[in-house]
């Protein structure tokens, strides 16, 4: 693991990173954009930087993504 | 109970029908609050369930009692946030994130009981053995990992070195860390960044950059 690129992706620190806490208002916004097939990397920039390189927060938006994905928009009835 | 499914043209759009439903239905006094209140537990429930699933997470008993927990947990919150939802998404993809959130950090207290980073996970001594050089390994990548080592010692601060060495030499989960320095998960991550900055830019102050960009800065 010694090569110019996993050394990179070691120190890897984006410029632009919105970091953890500004994902959190937005993920359900952020999600339904990638639903719609529209880039949420246009309207949150920060957060799909961030989201490349914290793992935390990328399971969490898989997550959502997921859970709106396969068990989609029930009513309350 | 009746689960109707969406209609995949239509996710984000304000003021649909099923959102403005789910928030007048789960107002206190509506007639219909408490079939409405354990319709989105059930609805969280089995997500969470998925979630612990997809993860990896625990197994059999403990993983259908930690996802009625979040459940639980996620639709309390949501009551008592209920207000907040301004409709920029479906109410239901609003609703997931909280019981996603729910799992994350129940499974991270569950990590930090079971299974705590030792000391040895925070200590700075030496580059793991991933990263040493090779034999035959050119004389500039042995240079490289050499100032990085000297960078960690000499150029970080104390607890950027300490989140550094847990999360990126050692795989210590990044919430685990959190809990373990009695922290957040976005503070930790702003350490990280930090200290990642500063080794890059040890790294290019040595003539040794990452990136080109960085090679002319």
């Amino acid at each position: 693991m010694t090569d110019l690129h996993e050394l990179d992706e070691l120190l890897r620190a984006e410029e632009g990173d919105a970091g953890c806490d500004a994902g959190v208002p937005i993920l359900d916004q952020y999600v339904e954009l990638e639903l719609r097939g529209e880039d949420p990397s246009e309207r949150f920039p920060g957060t799909a930087i961030h989201l490349r390189v914290c793992p935390g927060c990328r399971a969490d938006h898989d997550g959502v993504l997921e859970a709106a994905r396969r068990f989609g928009d029930p009513g309350p009835e | 109970m009746s689960v109707r499914r969406p209609s995949a043209a239509t996710p984000g759009r304000q003021s649909a029908p099923a959102s403005r439903r789910w928030v007048e239905q789960l107002r206190p006094g509506h007639p219909l609050h408490d079939e409405a209140v354990a319709t989105l537990h059930d609805v969280l429930r089995r997500a969470a369930l998925h979630e612990l699933n997809r993860r990896g997470a625990l197994a059999g008993p403990e993983r259908v009692d930690v996802a009625q927990q979040c459940a639980g947990d996620a639709t309390m919150k949501i009551l008592a946030r209920l207000d907040d939802f301004q409709g920029l998404s479906r109410f239901t993809t609003w609703a997931y994130k909280f019981v996603v959130f729910e799992v994350s950090n129940k499974l991270a207290r569950h990590a930090w009981r079971h299974h705590p980073p030792s000391a040895e996970d925070l200590t700075w001594e030496h580059l793991p053995d991933t990263l040493a050089p090779r034999p035959g390994e050119q004389a500039e990548r042995r240079q490289q990992l050499a100032v990085l080592a000297r960078a960690i010692e000499a150029d970080l601060t104390p607890r950027q070195r300490e989140v550094f060495v847990a999360i990126a030499l050692n795989d210590v989960a990044i919430d685990v860390l959190a809990l373990r320095l009695d922290s957040n998960r976005n503070a930790i991550y702003k350490n990280l960044f930090d200290a990642r900055r500063r080794l890059r830019a040890s790294l290019a102050a040595a003539g040794l950059p990452l990136s080109e960009e960085e090679a002319h800065a």
